[in-house]
């Protein structure tokens, strides 16, 4: 029987809290016959990555800040050329004698860590969300920023196995009230030290925010399910200048970092994507447009994701914007940007026209096939080393309790082919990506040191997965890892582009992608056939390129600014 | 009483007299006639069904809505089981844009005559409007039952299952009118589009081709080729097939979009901001040709213009929110046109 009086709402437009493209299946699935030679394997549990994520009330999720989980990092925290692994937690509105913490794990080799998160000191509780890495204090050791629904924290990291949250005396924790989403070290005025951008998602607290059902923006497909995002106060961009000494100035507003209004912002990615030498910041949005913050060079940004043809989908309609991928996807020596989207849409794949100036080419490239899948975490990352990069997405619904649209669902692996059309292999590469879970946050890097691109996930309510990479293959492949000297010592920034068998691949430097996650910052390329790489050429996140010759392959290479012959 | 009185009163016709009378007058278009006779037929018997029912009916037909409820509410008072005024009072709740009401009366009215094919046909454009898709789509394929050889009736089921997200059995729904109808061009489009949607582009193309050769051709098709073209990266044909779209709805915005996105795809970027200004002139309140038209100042390297129109799509976006929006089922805009009658 229908509700007579909800009969006649007169509008077109489904009144809820996020923005659905409604888009159906488009373009023609790609399918190549040709073999598949990587399979995953969740090793967490005997890893000893077992720590259970928590996200709110699983049976009953309120608020939206139960649903977005969490972000993940594969970062060599002590140096010692393995992985770790950190994880971010979220929390419960249950009253609890331990609260839920973030979690580090220390690479033991092997394949075995070993949870280091009380001697480190990052075991902090709260409504945790994202995590970028940077070494902003130029000593040698990777530091990590976490952000939350509260004050954020800037680990630094001692060199000694234990980092020290120097927030407070930094000046980055915050106002301690701003749900901080997305962050990313960026060395925006090239002055050699990593600066710090910081977005926040929505302005909320649990006073003012309506229960499920009570008003429009409580509503998804006419029932009735958390508030937001639309609907709640709008998301704030920050950006803090290094001063040095372990001191940052919040220079938001003098940069015009603060002027764009109206955004829900997620994932963070900084990186030079017009060319001109100065680092950009994207922002993935939530049901508002996404954000292209444009540096003028001058210590100044401009808002041209409209203009760039990166604020919305190719109708011009806004989408909710989770995770983002950067890198050259299709050889031309640009970075383009993989954008993970809400259900019924499809991600971006936003190619680099030259300039900053991006087209979406998701439907002719394959990508559109599947969007019954809510995606978020995004790596574009060459998983069967062949020599072209491949996409890799985690899924899972914010809403539980419809069939139609399952909560837990499998990720996605789209293996690219020659001539740039991507193919839906997820059933080709092992139990690993089949696996249902609600993941949110994804992190990329070669854990076990063999020479192929593996998977950190965060798993909703879960402990998290840790694909390991199982690859038959005789591709060859080769680790690039920075080490600034005048630029920021990580190198987050840096453009890196590797010359072998007449190809050239590019990939840059992240402090943060995927959705609020950290990716090794040491760059993976696969070589194919090729055993022999012509040369690397670094452009450093100061403008300046250098060129590196000699290089063997199938092994980690660490190039020093400055140190090439 | 006095005798005068009452002698008055025995001369005076009864109500049903009066009724009849009024009624008379009414064809032969005396309405004022008709008027008072009824209102007198109902001074006397204020629950007289036929002096209700048609009272209401002329007002109703004579586009005097507002005076149409009264009378015809109580006609359906008294005979809760008349069809034609259940029918009718929920026509006029309906253009009173009081459709919550409307249903009410239609649903009653459907009641009693299960399979009139017009009244479900209405039932399910109206659960449609209220967004009650899968009871639109119900309805719709149970006048579909009652009225097979009606091709409104097949366009009507087949939207209610794509507004519905239903598209399996919207396809299903499109090969059987297809098979039904024939030379029907509207049934092949919907074939077409829903086999496209379903990544069937090899088998559904052929399918836009028939009705893209219809005799009384109408932009859709052009547009849905179009757009599967430029998808493809297959430019030359997108253009051509968002011009002709064009040709035949000037005012149709999505190929207007359509057009300038596959020039720009072409880095014709002077022809597609000559294509975004013509647009802008067809309608100054639609967002996305200013939305086009900052990208293509920008890449034309005139940045102030860009952020011009941004600004300005910006701004209408926010005045009609609903442009940029998609909506369930197709996700671009439907024709209001009639289909081709075939």
């Amino acid at each position: 029987m229908i509700p007579v009086g909800l009969v006649l709402t007169g509008i077109s437009l489904f009144p809820q809290g996020i923005a659905v493209a409604d888009r159906p299946s488009a373009g023609a699935p790609v399918r190549s016959t040709l073999p598949f030679h990587a399979t995953f394997t969740d090793v967490a549990a005997q890893a000893g990555i077992t720590a259970k994520f928590v996200q709110g009330n699983p049976a009953n999720r309120r608020y939206i800040v139960e649903a977005n989980g969490t972000g993940v990092a594969l970062v060599d925290i002590d140096n010692d050329g393995l992985l770790d692994a950190f994880l971010v937690n979220g929390s419960t509105f249950a009253k609890s004698p331990l609260p839920p913490t973030n979690h580090l794990y220390r690479n033991a080799g092997g394949g075995r860590f070993q949870d280091v998160t009380k001697a480190s000191g990052t075991g902090r509780s709260g409504w945790g969300n994202g995590v970028c890495a940077g070494d902003f204090d130029n000593d040698g050791f990777t530091d990590l920023y976490v952000t939350y629904w509260g004050r954020n924290s800037l680990f630094r990291n001692t060199g000694k196995a234990s980092f020290v949250d120097v927030a407070e005396a930094a000046g980055v924790a915050g106002s301690g009230t701003d749900w901080s989403t997305g962050c990313t070290f960026t060395d925006f005025d090239r002055d050699g030290l990593l600066d710090l951008f910081v977005v926040t998602y929505a302005g909320f607290d649990l006073k003012s925010t309506p229960l499920p059902g009570q008003l429009p923006t409580c509503k998804y497909r006419d029932k009735p399910v958390f508030c937001g995002p639309r609907g709640l106060p709008f998301g704030r961009a920050f950006l803090y200048r290094n001063k040095g000494g372990g001191k940052f100035e919040d220079v938001s507003i003098a940069s015009g970092i603060r002027k764009p209004q109206g955004f829900y912002g997620f994932t963070a990615v900084a990186a030079d994507f017009n060319g001109d030498g100065w680092q950009d910041i994207y922002v993935a949005s939530d049901s508002t447009p996404s954000l292209l913050f444009r540096n003028n060079g001058n210590g100044t940004f401009s808002e041209v994701a409209t203009e760039s043809g990166i604020a919305f989908n190719e109708n011009g309609t806004e989408q909710a914007g989770m995770g983002l991928a950067a890198g050259d996807a299709n050889g031309d020596g640009t970075l383009d940007i993989v954008k993970t989207n809400f259900i019924r849409d499809y991600p971006n794949l936003y190619s680099n026209l030259g300039k900053g100036f991006f087209e979406d080419r998701a439907v002719i490239a394959g990508l559109a096939v599947n969007p019954q899948y809510l995606l978020w975490g995004a790596g574009l990352e060459d998983f069967d080393n062949d020599g072209l990069r491949d996409i890799f997405l985690t899924s899972g619904h914010v809403y539980a309790g419809d069939p139609a649209e399952p909560w837990a669902t499998s990720r996605l692996l789209y293996r690219q082919l020659p001539g740039g059309k991507f193919e839906d292999v997820s059933a080709m590469a092992g139990a690993g990506v089949t696996e249902r879970q609600s993941s949110r946050g994804a992190a990329f890097g070669d854990f076990d040191s063999d020479g192929d691109i593996d998977v950190l996930i965060m798993n909703m309510d879960r402990a998290p997965s840790l694909l390991r990479n199982d690859l038959k293959s005789s591709n060859h492949w080769l680790r690039v890892q920075l080490q600034g000297v005048v630029s920021n010592r990580s190198g987050i920034g840096a453009v890196v582009s590797v010359e072998a068998g007449g190809r050239t691949q590019t990939s840059v430097v992240l402090s943060q992608s995927s959705y609020l996650s950290v990716n090794d910052l040491g760059l993976h390329f696969g070589l194919g056939f090729t055993d022999r790489v012509d040369r690397v050429v670094v452009r450093w996140p100061n403008g300046k390129a250098e060129a590196f010759s000699g290089i063997q392959v199938d092994r980690p290479v660490l190039l020093k600014e400055g140190s090439s012959q | 009483m006095t005798s005068a009185v009452l002698a008055l009163l025995l001369l005076a016709p009864d109500p049903a007299t009066l009724s009849r009378q009024a009624l008379e007058s009414a064809q032969q278009k005396d309405f004022p006639t008709a008027e008072r006779l009824w209102k007198e037929a109902l001074a006397a018997s204020p629950g007289l069904f036929e002096a209700n029912f048609n009272l209401g009916y002329m007002y109703q037909s004579r586009g005097d809505l507002a005076a149409a409820e009264m009378p015809l509410r109580r006609a359906v008072r008294s005979q809760p089981n008349d069809f034609n005024a259940q029918y009718i009072l929920g026509a006029v709740l309906s253009k009173l844009n009081r459709t919550d009401e409307a249903l009410k009366h239609w649903r009653l009215a459907s009641a009693l005559r299960p399979d009139d094919a017009r009244l479900l046909q209405i039932l399910a454009v109206e659960y449609s409007k209220g967004r009650y898709f899968r009871d639109a789509a119900q309805v719709a394929e149970k006048a579909l039952a009652s009225k097979p050889g009606d091709a409104a009736l097949w366009l009507t089921a087949i939207k209610a299952r794509q507004d519905a997200d239903e598209h399996p059995l919207a396809l299903r729904l499109a090969e059987k009118m297809a098979a039904a109808f024939p030379g029907n061009s509207r049934a092949a489009f919907e074939l077409g589009y829903e086999l496209v949607r379903a990544g069937r582009a090899a088998e559904g193309l052929p399918w836009l081709d028939r009705a893209m050769r219809s005799p009384t051709p109408w932009e859709e098709p052009f547009y849905f080729f179009g757009d599967t073209m430029l998808k493809e990266g297959r430019l030359d044909e997108a253009k051509r097939a968002f011009q002709r779209a064009l040709e035949l709805r000037r005012e149709y915005m999505p190929a207007w979009a359509g057009l300038a996105r596959t020039l720009m795809s072409a880095g014709e970027l002077e022809r597609a901001r000559d294509v975004l200004l013509e647009a802008t002139s067809v309608d100054a309140t639609h967002p996305q040709p200013h939305l086009l038209l900052s990208q293509v100042y920008f890449r034309l390297g005139q940045e102030d213009r860009a952020v011009e129109e941004k600004e300005m799509s910006s701004r209408l976006r926010r005045a009609r929110p609903e442009t940029l929006e998609s909506i369930p089922g197709r996700n671009f805009p439907r024709s209001d046109a009639a289909p081709p009658a075939k």
